[in-house]
């Protein structure tokens, strides 16, 4: 591959260096320390919950309340993945999440590409209907969609659950945006060379949209992980769901056991938190980059 | 959370966001290679059977204890049991189930819900030959139950058990009040004003209280009084109540809070929790709560609901077994549902352990259930259930018990009079009348 | 709507400058069929998955459809007719509103003191954008799991608190007057981060030349950050609103999972998408359902249009 030049650019690097360095001060003190105060607050229910998770069950109603557990264990641990479930429901939320991404990428991206640097005949008239398609919410069609999943009998299916969050006008969009900004130097020079369209997306167009294809994806990759609402309504069966909607429907049939639910809630939730930690500024770039819409 | 745990969060490198796209993508290609046979179908000779339930508590235990014999004695069946939120929760996602058509093979169901929950389009027809096969025929069920079961001919529905609401008598107390007769039993009563009388001596024992029941759950109270007398609810058009009866019965709602013989609020849970601390020495509930009670390790009894109107009618319901609405025909899976059905059926002793009398007469016939104790003395209410009006929106969890629970509520707590009451029921109700039925 | 995407494709900046594409008369691009086949895939799933459920939708509002059976027939206007007269479609869509209501105000301002409070601080930035961030990363029943644990009444978290200051206890989600508050509590918690991320994006956009200038004018920093940070932010902030009504006006994960799927207490956390998944996945009536996802729908394309307007209208930079 040619090597992508397009590293991260920040805009704002060329601020960055000369930001006025913060000085020792009273005032700066104050911020850093109400900073880490309010972090800290923010922490807490994560840290309760990691914390109930390794108590055993008979301390985790105790009163009144004791942070740390008097004995420490993994047992809560060890029931949760003795049921199965919830490994069952992160390799559904894998296996889903990395679909809906690869399909977005994909059709986003030829599309996009249509609309940018092609001409093609009612290339507008589609691409208003593609904008208008950004105003409706997937939860106003629940029910029809609902409806239209059991009449084609993709209900409890992972086609089921993952195609309708492919369809993301949003994102052509926001590549279409992108793609408009490459100089068609570029292009001319390769269609010289002999290229068609497909050789052009592909040798001169996506080297150059590294970033904006890995905010898409981690965006996309992000939200499907998390989606409930469809998932929770296309998925019935266990075996089909994912994180989220297992862990918000299937019950324990012992009753509410908190140590258990807080140990399932930090392994469902240490997935995204891992990559999060590991890919720190992409994820944010993708997040604020492709989620505004 | 344990940042000491985790590599170091530095700036990442370019080639990690290439890495975890390459990853993406490499894991998609795996992803979308096993899409292709989905995970339900398991390519091994066992038969697949997904039984979804909503029980919880004392029943999930029971339900699960059952389970594991089930699944000890069938090694070629791989079962899969599912619990979900009772009530709405679990008959939403049964409707939405069972209409995609693939995603369970069998069900737990509240009999009173049937007709609304769509038979013949939400839920299959039971092959009675089969059923017939493992030793489940009309002879073996009780007629009034069996019934309930068959919607225009049809066989819907397999009883697990009949559960209602009865009497439970704390012996301590109620010796000390004098009302247990020389065999430790609880002494029948005749009409409402001997029944008050009991309490009020029981009263004077706890200095608390005489019963207790649930108010949020006034339903129960309200229809178990209400067939005593004789009434009858129809919804052909207009909410067809006798006014007269249904105030009579919600009279003594109003009645035993008035005059402080019955807390007047205790919701669900609280009210097993009232009679086990002994504020009071009787308790109206459901049969399930006998789990409660043995677990707080107190000398009980149970009989059936006090014949406070009439004969001794509770309002209950019964636990059944359903086969979902299937999109493609699978008559392996079918005989596996029919047969773990009739299995359940034929070891409802353990489900009787939580209370529930057994729907399956060869199973209350048993030596072994009389010798349960105190479920053998509740056994002939079982006879007399009081299955909720008939209508889409009626049964249990749906939402005529829920109008009138809440409504009936506020007469228990004195917030409002009976009359006021019946008038927002039947308002409500009148309601649900003109609500297109979706079955 | 317009996402302010600052991430730029290389020399993009010297394309940008010469002749708009529409200006000049550009025969490079013949129109052809080709592109076509690019946008066929996405053409299709966009049909096949909202075009195709947003018709349908339409057709069944005015149908008995039932999943409880099979069929159905012409009904008219009459789920429209009972919908505008049913309290309970008004009810969830005040529930809905109501909780944009309480929950807008906090999640713009503690992001905005999140950002202020982050920018400043230098050495511990990545710890900060973690614990204000991270939360957003859960998964939503992950977050109710947590939540509805904190909230017990007898040995809950919050409770204990509560005690601990001499306060008395809250039963958050069973009382009908603290239930929404409570997931609006949890909602902030949550969502926060990202408008965090939004407002940090923007102060660190914020060239330093200004900040110098005005330090040598001798400006203190409460004014500084009055008359120089906060109209510097004012698109930022007006962006993060917008997103966070259209963000409340979807509602219903969080107060589905908080209430167990029962919207609470005479139904006091029941949005209006609880409402259409009562009616019509709880009560089987589809069509009915539509009918209300047509009213939620309406609802959300005049906020949506509102908002177009006042964006494209103030800042044309977009």
């Amino acid at each position: 591959m040619s090597a992508p030049t397009a590293t991260l650019r920040p805009s704002r690097g060329a601020t960055e260096g000369s930001r006025p360095r913060p000085r020792i001060t009273a005032g700066g003190a104050m911020v850093t320390v109400s900073a880490l105060v309010l972090a800290v607050v923010w922490l807490i229910p994560l840290v309760w919950a990691v914390l109930t998770s390794l108590k055993p069950e008979g301390e985790t109603t105790a009163v009144p309340i004791r942070w740390l557990p008097l004995e420490p264990t993994l047992e809560a641990y060890r029931l949760v993945l003795a049921r199965g479930d919830l490994q069952r429901w992160l390799v559904n939320s894998t296996v889903i999440s990395t679909v809906v991404t690869v399909l977005t990428l994909m059709v986003c991206v030829l599309a996009a590409y249509a609309f940018s640097k092609t001409r093609f005949p009612g290339r507008r008239a589609l691409f208003a209907l593609f904008l208008a398609g950004i105003l409706v919410p997937p939860q106003v069609l629940i029910v029809p969609l609902f409806d239209e999943m059991t009449f084609l009998g993709l209900v409890d299916t992972y086609w089921g659950v993952a195609l309708p969050q492919v369809v993301a006008p949003v994102m052509v969009f926001i590549l279409k945006r992108f793609f408009d900004a490459i100089p068609r130097d570029y292009e001319e020079a390769a269609r010289l060379d002999g290229a068609g369209h497909p050789r052009i997306l592909w040798s001169v167009v996506l080297p150059m949209s590294g970033p904006i294809l890995a905010a898409v994806a981690i965006f996309t990759f992000v939200q499907s992980w998390n989606n409930f609402l469809w998932p929770f309504i296309a998925a019935t069966d266990p075996a089909l769901m994912t994180v989220p909607v297992g862990l918000g429907s299937v019950q324990g049939a012992y009753g509410i056991q908190y140590a258990q639910n807080m140990a399932a809630a930090v392994l469902g939730a240490l997935p995204l938190l891992v990559v999060f930690l590991l890919f720190q500024r992409q994820v944010v770039r993708g997040v604020t980059d492709a989620g505004l819409k | 959370m344990r940042t000491e745990e985790t590599p170091l969060p530095a700036p990442a490198p370019a080639i990690g966001r290439r890495g975890f796209l390459a990853g993406a993508l490499t894991a998609a290609g795996i992803g979308l290679a096993g899409c292709g046979g989905g995970i339900a179908t398991v390519g091994e000779s066992r038969t697949v059977l997904r039984q979804w339930n909503l029980f919880t508590g004392g029943d999930g235990v029971r339900m699960v204890e059952m389970h594991d014999a089930y699944q000890r004695e069938h090694p070629q069946i791989d079962f899969r049991p599912t619990t979900y939120l009772w009530g709405n929760p679990f008959y939403t996602k049964f409707a939405m189930g069972a209409a995609g058509g693939r995603a369970f093979d069998v069900a737990t169901l509240h009999l009173s819900r049937l007709r609304g929950m769509g038979p013949g389009t939400l839920i299959d027809p039971i092959p009675v030959e089969l059923l017939a096969e493992y030793g489940v025929t009309p002879d073996t069920v009780l007629p009034n139950v069996w019934d309930k079961c068959t919607v225009d001919g049809e066989l819907y529905a397999i009883p697990l058990d009949t559960h209602l609401v009865v009497t439970y008598y704390n012996r301590e107390i109620c010796a000390r009040a004098g009302v247990l007769d020389p065999q430790g039993r609880l002494i029948e009563t005749d009409g409402v004003e001997e029944f008050l009388d009991l309490l009020a001596a029981v009263k004077d024992v706890t200095g608390g209280y005489g019963v207790v029941m649930d108010t949020t759950g006034a339903w129960r109270q309200f229809w178990s009084l209400y067939r005593q007398l004789g009434g009858e609810m129809t919804f052909d058009g207009d909410v067809g109540i006798d006014d007269d009866k249904a105030l009579q019965a919600l009279d003594f709602l109003r009645r035993v809070s008035e005059e402080g013989l019955a807390p007047s609020a205790s919701d669900a849970p609280g009210t097993p929790a009232n009679f086990v601390n002994g504020i009071c020495g009787l308790m109206f509930a459901g049969n399930w709560e006998i789990a409660t009670a043995q677990a707080a390790g107190m000398d009980f009894g149970m009989r059936p609901f006090p014949g406070l109107y009439g004969d001794e009618l509770g309002q209950g319901d019964s636990h059944a077994l359903v086969l979902p609405h299937r999109r493609t025909r699978d008559d392996a899976a079918v005989r596996a549902a029919v047969e773990y059905a009739a299995w359940m059926l034929k070891h409802s002793i353990t489900w009787a352990g939580g209370g529930h009398v057994p729907a399956y007469l060869p199973v209350t016939e048993s030596a072994e259930y009389a010798r349960l104790e105190p479920q053998a003395d509740y056994r002939d209410a079982a006879v007399n259930v009081q299955f909720d009006p008939e209508a889409w929106f009626s049964g249990s969890a749906a939402q005529l018990q829920n109008e009138a629970s809440s409504l009936f509520a506020g007469v228990h707590n004195g917030s409002t009079t009976p009359e006021r009451a019946l008038d927002a029921f039947k308002r409500a109700t009148r309601k649900l009348i003109e609500t297109p039925a979706p079955v | 709507m317009t996402p302010s995407t600052d991430i730029a494709p290389p020399e993009a900046a010297r394309a940008v400058s010469p002749a708009p594409p529409g200006g000049r008369a550009r025969t490079r691009h013949v129109s052809s069929w080709a592109g076509l086949w690019f946008v066929l895939p996405f053409t299709v799933l966009f049909a096949v998955f909202l075009v195709w459920p947003m018709l349908a939708g339409l057709w069944t509002s005015f149908t008995d459809r039932s999943l409880g059976r099979a069929g159905s027939s012409f009904v008219g206007l009459a789920n429209w007719s009972e919908m505008l007269g049913d309290p309970a479609v008004w009810q969830s869509l005040w529930v809905t509103l109501l909780f944009t209501l309480i929950s807008t105000p906090p999640l713009v301002l503690i992001a905005l003191g999140m950002a202020l409070l982050t920018h400043r601080v230098s050495r511990l930035g990545w710890f900060l954008r973690f614990s204000f961030f991270a939360p957003f990363l859960l998964p939503v029943a992950v977050v109710t799991l947590i939540w509805t644990w904190l909230y017990q009444p007898g040995f809950g978290m919050v409770n204990g608190a509560l005690q601990a200051v001499g306060l008395p206890e809250v039963n958050w989600l069973t009382d009908k007057d603290t239930v929404l508050v409570a997931i609006a509590i949890t909602t902030v918690w949550w969502t926060v981060g990202f408008n965090f991320l939004l407002y940090l994006a923007a102060l660190q956009g914020i060239p330093a030349y200004v900040y110098e200038a005005a330090a040598l004018d001798g400006v203190n920093p409460w004014q500084r950050f009055r008359h120089i940070t906060l109209p510097l932010l004012h698109r930022t902030t007006a962006l993060i609103v917008t997103l966070q009504l259209v963000a409340s006006l979807k509602l219903f994960d969080q107060a589905y999972l908080m209430t167990a799927g029962a919207g609470g207490p005479d139904y006091a956390a029941r949005p209006i998408i609880g409402y259409i998944f009562d009616s019509g996945f709880t009560g089987l009536r589809i069509g009915y359902a539509s009918a209300i996802s047509y009213l939620l729908f309406a609802v959300i394309v005049v906020v949506s249009l509102v908002q177009f307007r006042l964006f494209s209208g103030k800042g044309k930079s977009a």
